[in-house]
């Protein structure tokens, strides 16, 4: 048989937690590609931060051995990440495969990233496998929930394996499928180069590396290649696969995933979705789909400890080697000093950067409100685009502001429908339409406003939803709102780290909801602390900190001093993680309060 | 001039909000106890003053309640540390004790042996509260009891009392300082009632958060209680401490001006010459002379000490000294702004506490600290 005919490139694509990275690791397994006592818990999950959280962040491509009828099979699969933050790069390495599997739950059922997943293999020309998972679960209904696949995602799904990817269970005709059902690619060896990078890395040692599936022609070390989206031109120091650790190989053809290195210095300069041809024979056409990454979420981030910023910067350097959609711009602030205003993909994307700054680099660190990208139009006809609230102009300048919004689709069992409407409406969404799935099962679409989302969306849905309901959404444009900054004054002295940007209608109870949580987080101080929410010079909620009265350590009883003053060298520390505006002092913990407004905003 | 304090770690009952190291029902060790003390200090000279008998100025019987412990026991121990050092005419000796367990006998007995100050744990003289923090004598057995001590002739009586009492108003509080102060009190030592970890008292306090005031009341007692101190003869020299003049706590004194001090028994502290050391707090270890504690201070904590200590009593903070260790503390920016708003005073070369600020000092005191 021919050598391409014998590949299959596939992916998993799945809900969160419905079992994918489990899935690979039984492939990865059964194939014989790692032998069992090599197998860490999740081999797909290399970082400890995914394993932590379930989830998989990092896509790192496998390349398995499989024989089906007397044939060597190559199985490459590329895992993606499954979490809205990183369509983009699901979509690249979708786009690097001929088919998907599709996991879905045997007692969850389709769900919001399931079908998400599902649209996106489709929008790709995939073929799709849908496996049935998690049977061995006493709730277990693989056969409602193959319907489901069927009316919902509309695949046919009678003859999905149903599996239990955690005891090992029918793993086999997953195999089998994989090899009878998915095309083997198609493409050309002898024709120019064209491969597409879905993945990258840094490495110490080679450089950025590229991970790329090759769709025609042949790359071999010596090749001079060039990236078409940036131009720029790199000598292959290195071509190989990964089994699933790097293995160099002579060269990659048509059909085949591996990854190149090439001395590239920068992660930046290798963008996924970007296609690599020869540089002295190059193809006319790039690959379609590639987009340029942007950062939609933004926050400050600063150290609590201000001689701390050169490590911090350190540490946004080393993130920034292995992440190219992590952005970041250093930020002066005057209750917080020096940091960085930070772009991410999304929340969880924020929320892993700023968890890995403090667990891999040991740093404490104060993060401001997530904000979104505005569009400021001011009465002198100029446009502003800004992400840190203080940056806002007076309101006398601006003519009116615009706010990304979302196409948002929930999915959830019908009891809940009441439950998240009110939600949405809290939050400003425009109610689209609402689909009866089954008779269990509702999707509700709904256009809100992406700054609403980053508060705490996700915790109220799941909070209100008892964890049952799950969401999806796409960016879907600018839209005008009426929006206003809130600002603090602390003692009369405006804190520009807690100003916040809301919806004129919400800006009297987010500032009452503030100044309240204030008044129980800072300290009493010497001296009597008005905590004033103002828009512009008007002030719309006031609270007042009395002054402190007692603060003694207990009495120096038979000479003991050493005791008091270790307790003084450990307050004295605290002090540390304080901030001041004018004579009042913060803890930090005040600046991130105001992420947690809402639980109590009803 | 060094001090010497002794730990006499024995009780009849633990008072609720008592954290210290003390024991009940353990008289029979008291005996045992007594010997190794009397070793420890028949053996202090060679361990750290090469031999020479230093000179001391005051002796502190602490507890625990001294007053329970067997009188000749009380006059060994005295007999073995002015054998061992040289005891100034000019001293002072006290012993702490609890109204229940002196009598005019004992007290006739510490004259005798020179014990020339009290330290009695009168608390309050309200009876109900009494009950509430588990002390074993009423109101008028206090009373009594100073009355008794004046009468055999002691001039230097000082009496604990707690602040924040569940049935204390401002007004019965300076009443009860009076009634003291009119029977020949020189000296009181009041503090704020806390709520320390492991106590019976917190136990309780948990179940019931008024079973004490709460610190609003408390500081307003407090406050009062320091504004009618001030309007008398008695002088507040440090946070908790008011004394008519002469009557300070000489002793007391040498904790808060960083003079040398040495303590003998189980979890006794002793300072000297730049080291703190800690005696273990247990009796096995302490018989066995085990796991003594010895800490060599650096130059950056005799500067936070000299801090501590300095702003918590009328001795003030020497500039220059810790200029000398390397600190301008006239340099930290908040320094500055707490003498603009007179929260400090800053008087020749030292810098004092502002009274009114004493409740909040340890606040003060952090901000200053290098």
């Amino acid at each position: 048989m021919e050598r391409i005919k014998k590949i299959r490139n596939f992916c998993i694509v799945a809900h969160i937690d419905h079992g994918k990275s489990t899935l690979a690791d039984r492939l990865i397994e059964k194939t014989g590609t790692l032998a069992k006592r090599d197998m860490q818990a999740q081999i797909l999950d290399n970082m400890e931060l995914e394993r932590e959280k379930g989830i998989t962040i990092k896509l790192t491509p496998t390349r398995m051995i499989y024989n089906y009828e007397g044939e060597e099979y190559e199985l490459n699969l590329i895992d993606t990440p499954g979490h809205v933050d990183f369509t983009y790069e699901v979509s690249r390495s979708l786009a690097a495969c001929e088919g998907a599997i599709l996991i879905v739950d045997a007692s969850q059922g389709v769900e919001a990233q399931t079908l998400a997943n599902a649209y996106l293999a489709i929008d790709n020309n995939l073929e799709i496998l849908p496996v049935i998972n998690k049977i061995d679960l006493p709730s277990a209904r693989p056969d409602e929930v193959k319907k489901e696949i069927e009316d919902v995602v509309g695949i046919p799904a009678m003859h999905a394996p149903c599996i239990s990817a955690k005891d090992g269970t029918n793993i086999d005709q997953v195999l089998e499928m994989i090899v009878k059902e998915f095309p083997a690619p198609k493409g050309n060896e002898d024709a120019r180069l064209k491969c597409l990078i879905f993945d990258s890395y840094y490495d110490n040692f080679k450089g950025a590396i590229c991970l790329i599936r090759v769709f025609d022609g042949c790359v071999k070390v010596g090749d001079k290649i060039k990236m078409m989206q940036t131009g720029k031109v790199y000598d292959v120091t290195e071509v190989g696969i990964f089994v699933p650790n790097e293995k160099i190989v002579d060269n990659l053809k048509a059909g085949d995933v591996g990854y190149i290195a090439g001395s590239i210095k920068n992660i930046s300069d290798v963008e996924v979705g970007d296609t690599i041809t020869l540089a002295n024979d190059p193809i006319e056409k790039p690959l379609p789909g590639y987009k340029k990454v942007q950062p939609v979420v933004f926050c400050g981030v600063f150290p609590v400890d201000g001689a701390k910023y050169n490590e911090l910067k350190d540490a946004l350097e080393k993130l920034k080697l292995n992440d190219a959609s992590l952005d970041y711009m250093p930020e002066v602030s005057q209750a917080l000093g020096f940091g960085f205003r930070c772009g991410f993909l999304g929340l969880l994307h924020l929320e892993i950067i700023t968890e890995r700054i403090e667990r891999e680099f040991n740093l404490d660190i104060i993060t401001t409100a997530p904000s979104v990208f505005y569009h400021v139009y001011k009465t002198n006809g100029e446009l502003l685009e800004i992400s840190n609230p203080s940056a806002l102009p007076s309101p006398v300048e601006i003519e009116h502001i615009e706010e990304p919004v979302v196409k948002a689709s929930i999915f959830t069992p019908p009891e809940y429908v009441g439950a998240i409407m009110e939600l949405c409406q809290d939050k400003r969404g425009v109610y689209k339409d609402l689909i009866y799935i089954d008779t269990n099962r509702v999707k509700l679409n709904y256009i809100l406003p992406l700054g609403e989302i980053v508060f705490d969306f996700f915790d109220s849905l799941k909070s209100r939803t008892k964890g049952y309901a799950s969401f999806d959404y796409e960016l879907a444009g600018y839209q005008k709102s009426d929006l206003v900054k809130v600002d603090i004054l602390l003692n009369g002295e405006k804190c520009d780290a807690l100003s916040i940007i809301v919806h004129k209608d919400k800006a009297y109870s987010r500032g009452r909801v503030l100044t309240e949580k204030l008044k129980k987080i800072i300290p009493r101080q010497l001296f009597e602390v008005p905590i004033q929410a103002a828009i512009g010079t008007k002030v719309i909620a006031r609270e007042t900190i009395s002054a402190m009265r007692k603060d003694v350590l207990a009495k120096c009883y038979g000479g003991d001093i050493t005791r008091k003053r270790k307790l003084l060298e450990k307050q004295k520390e605290g002090k540390k993680r304080m901030r001041k505006i004018g004579s009042v002092e913060i803890p930090s913990e005040a600046f991130m309060s105001i992420l947690k407004l809402d639980d109590e905003d009803k | 001039m060094l001090g010497v304090y002794v730990h006499l770690p024995f009780c009849e009952r633990k008072c609720n909000y008592c954290a210290f190291i003390s024991f009940t029902n353990i008289q029979e060790q008291e005996e045992n106890y007594v010997n190794h003390l009397l070793e420890e200090i028949e053996q202090s000279k060679n361990k750290y003053f090469e031999g020479k008998k230093e000179k001391i100025d005051t002796i502190y019987l602490g507890g625990g309640t001294p007053s329970i412990v067997k009188l000749e026991n009380i006059e060994k121990i005295l007999d073995a540390i002015k054998n061992n050092f040289y005891l100034s005419e000019n001293n002072e000796i006290t012993i702490e004790c609890n109204p229940n367990s002196l009598d005019i006998n004992k007290l006739k007995f510490y004259k005798k042996v020179g014990i020339n100050r009290l330290s009695i744990g009168v608390q309050t003289l309200d009876d109900k509260d009494l009950k509430i923090i588990n002390r074993l004598h009423t109101s008028e057995q206090a009373i009594d009891v100073v009355r008794q001590a004046r009468e055999v002739g002691f001039e230097n009586i000082s009496v604990d009392l707690l602040i924040g009492l569940k049935n204390q108003t401002k007004e019965n509080f300076i009443k009860q300082i009076e009634v003291l102060k009119n029977l020949g009190v020189k000296h009181f030592s009041c503090y704020m009632i806390q709520v320390e970890n492991g106590t019976k008292l917190e136990q309780l306090y948990n179940l019931d958060k008024n079973i004490i005031l709460n610190e609003d009341e408390s500081v307003d007692i407090y406050e009062k209680t320091a504004d009618f101190f001030n309007k008398s003869e008695f002088l507040r020299y440090e946070i908790s401490n008011f004394a008519v003049k002469g009557f300070e706590s000489k002793h007391n004194y040498k904790y808060w001006t960083g003079e040398n001090y040495i303590g003998f028994g189980m979890a006794a502290h002793s300072y000297i010459n730049g080291i703190r050391y800690a005696n273990p707090k247990n009796f096995s270890q302490y018989y066995l002379g085990e796991n003594i504690s010895k800490e060599v201070l650096t130059k950056k904590q005799i500067i936070e000490e000299h801090i501590m200590l300095g702003f918590r009593c009328n001795n003030g903070v020497n500039i220059p000294f810790l200029n000398s260790l390397g600190y301008d503390i006239t340099q930290n920016s908040d320094y500055k702004f707490m003498k603009e708003k007179n929260i400090i005073i800053e008087k020749n070369d030292k810098v004092y506490l502002n009274p009114n600020y004493y409740g909040v000092n340890n606040f003060i005191i952090v901000k200053l600290l290098p």
